[in-house]
């Protein structure tokens, strides 16, 4: 329990506690000899009780004005669900619909479908923390691993600005990995990449993809957005001329991730709908136990405060009317 | 005492923030002319920090949006979030933002403030562009972004960013590693696209088809980097945005403070603070010590000291 201030200048007036010590509160009635007066322990407990509960009405008011609270708490908690990093691909050609043309009318983008779909997939799940990270020809880290949903659906939102330039996936797949190496491995860890196209993936970076896989124990899943007519990732090339990571960089992609060891899916969608269905089958598969950290927001404390001071304030007036008015003459 | 606390809170009209950072990472925000904790970073580094020290500053229901500028145009990383519930996220970001992200190497920062304007102008949302104007290669003078129809639409700031010195632009591999500086060779000095902004008779070597520009070498020191300031003064007058140059964040704190980007909501505010303060006072003065028995109490010490 961490308790907490917002203006902790304003604890100095805790002082004014102390006063109650030197002023009963209550009319002195004179006498003429003190010692005439018996010594009542019954008198004695209630004055001492009066102000204590002063001091504790006076203190209750200052901690209010300076605002207690209890600070913003983790919770560990045990539940279902994944460590999850989007990776978007924000090629020029994510901004076609599955036909291949610019959208018209009706029609959607595929970028457009992604980012509705990918947001839905978001807000379902509730207990994950998700990391967004695109790419084109440079990767973007844009949001850290996170369970703040608003923040993670505010970067998705922010993929209807324009497409950038070309499709450089393993950059992307890089930056992707890069997310998990301060995280601690529990439930599972998931690579979600949804592209249009993909690159011929140079030596160096192949071999540093398959070095980070292994070390990160991270599950892939791909969702190739395929368009009409282009080659898709499990086609055969016809000719064998064509059977090279230039002419057919979607299957020699789709060869170099099986070929990683860790688990591995690809889906391959022409539509919308066939892009919901991968969506909806990830999120089914993604369900196993982790530790996950939940957040407890602060707790306000004022209204306690001031609810203590309130009650001992109108206990205190309630004895006010109980004093005898001697009038001295 | 009672009917103060009935009411606890008050709407009150309290400033608060809905802004689109725009950050420059053309390979000129390299150039170390800044210096922190007495070591010389990056204009970069230093605006990364700037922003960091600033989103901890600003008052909660504030919204920061996160955009990178390359290029002629920018691109949002995320639209904009409360600030106070995703402190941590924007941080986070902010600090990974790195020149290594730049999709493409130009830089025409008139054309990329207009398709940001153009991008952001249905937003709610001011823009705050920070750039140092450094612009490779230098804009033909004949081919200069018309901001006419935007003129006004979108509020916002472009931060001027460097030191008037002219330094040099850091080189680096491709796995990040610096090796050098650019040199004269390594830029192009003058634009050569579209039609010459010169008169052709003036031109060494003239040739209307195959050299517009004239075969003359060009030197200059585009290589070289400062803060063209009167040229972004220039874009913030053409477009409507206010203009202010970073020196420190606590100088980019009060140039945000512009009424013209705050927007002016109704909040909550708690104000049971108000009736606390008078149930403290009334308490106060009700156990105060008596004046008259003080006086007593002292008179009775001098006399026994005196005794």
């Amino acid at each position: 329990m961490n308790l907490a201030v917002d203006s902790p200048w304003l604890l100095s007036g805790l002082v004014l506690v102390l006063l109650p010590l030197f002023n009963s509160g209550m009319r002195l009635t004179p006498n003429p000899w003190l010692t005439m007066i018996p010594t009542d322990s019954m008198s004695t407990l209630l004055s001492l009780l009066l102000r204590l509960m002063a001091m504790a009405a006076i203190a209750g008011l200052v901690l209010g004005m300076a605002g207690l609270h209890r600070t913003e708490q983790s919770i560990e908690r045990i539940g279902q669900g994944a460590h999850i990093v989007i990776l978007l691909d924000r090629s020029n050609s994510m901004d076609n619909s599955f036909a291949g043309k610019a959208p018209s009318g009706k029609e959607e983008s595929k970028a457009d479908s992604a980012r509705r779909l990918l947001s839905e997939f978001v807000s379902q799940r509730k207990s994950d923390l998700i990391g967004v990270a695109e790419f084109s020809t440079a990767p973007l880290f844009v949001m850290p691993l996170t369970e703040n949903k608003q923040a993670v659906l505010s970067a998705i939102a922010a993929t209807s600005t324009p497409a950038l330039a070309y499709t450089h996936v393993s950059k992307g797949l890089g930056m992707a990995l890069s997310f998990f190496q301060q995280q601690a491995v529990t439930g599972s860890r998931i690579v979600l990449l949804v592209s249009d196209g993909a690159a011929a993936v140079d030596a160096d970076s192949e071999q540093k993809l398959r070095e980070w896989f292994k070390q990160q124990q991270v599950r892939l899943y791909w969702i190739f957005l395929r368009t009409t007519n282009s080659p898709g990732i499990f086609d055969k090339p016809l000719d064998s001329r064509d059977d090279n990571a230039q002419a057919m960089p979607e299957l020699y992609l789709h060869k170099f991730l099986s070929s990683l060891g860790s688990p591995y899916k690809a889906y391959e969608a022409e539509s919308p709908n066939a892009l919901r269905d991968a969506i909806a089958d990830i999120n089914r598969l993604e369900n196993l136990p982790m530790y996950y950290l939940e957040r407890v927001p602060r707790l306000d404390l004022t209204d306690r405060c001031y609810q203590l001071a309130l009650l001992l304030m109108t206990l205190l007036l309630g004895v006010k009317y109980f004093e005898v008015n001697v009038k001295n003459d | 005492m009672l009917v103060l606390f009935v009411r606890p809170t008050q709407q009150q009209k309290y400033p608060v923030y809905n802004l689109t950072f725009i950050i420059d990472i053309t390979r000129s925000m390299n150039a170390t002319d800044y210096q922190l904790n007495s070591q010389a970073v990056s204009r970069l580094q230093f605006v990364k920090d700037a922003l960091r020290k600033i989103i901890t500053n600003l008052p909660c229901q504030s919204k920061v949006g996160l955009g990178l500028f390359t290029e002629r145009r920018s691109t949002l990383l995320f639209e904009p979030i409360e600030v106070c519930s995703s402190y941590a996220e924007i941080d986070t970001t902010l600090s990974k933002i790195d020149w290594r992200m730049a999709w493409a190497a130009d830089s025409n920062i008139a054309k990329g403030l207009l398709s940001t304007l153009e991008m952001l102008k249905k937003g709610e949302s001011r823009i705050v562009f920070i750039t140092d104007g450094q612009e490779a290669p230098p804009v033909n003078p004949n081919y200069r972004a018309d901001f006419s129809g935007l003129k006004d639409k979108v509020k916002g700031l472009i931060i001027g960013v460097g030191g008037l010195q002219a330094v040099p632009i850091p080189k680096f591999d491709s796995n990040g590693a610096p090796t050098g500086f650019y040199s004269e060779d390594d830029v192009p000095h003058r634009s050569t696209f579209g039609q010459s902004n010169l008169d052709p008779s003036q031109i060494e070597g003239y040739n209307a088809r195959n050299a517009p520009f004239g075969s003359q070498a060009i030197t200059g020191t585009e290589h070289l980097t400062a803060l063209h300031e009167t040229y972004l003064e220039q874009l913030a007058i053409e477009s409507g945005l206010g203009y202010a140059r970073l020196t420190d964040s606590q100088n980019l704190k009060i140039a945000l403070q512009n009424p013209e980007l705050a927007i002016l909501r109704p909040v909550q505010v708690d104000i049971r603070w108000h009736s606390a303060l008078l149930a403290l006072l009334m308490l106060c003065i009700i156990y105060s010590p008596d004046p008259k028995l003080l006086l007593q109490f002292y008179m009775r010490r001098i006399k026994k000291q005196h005794s």
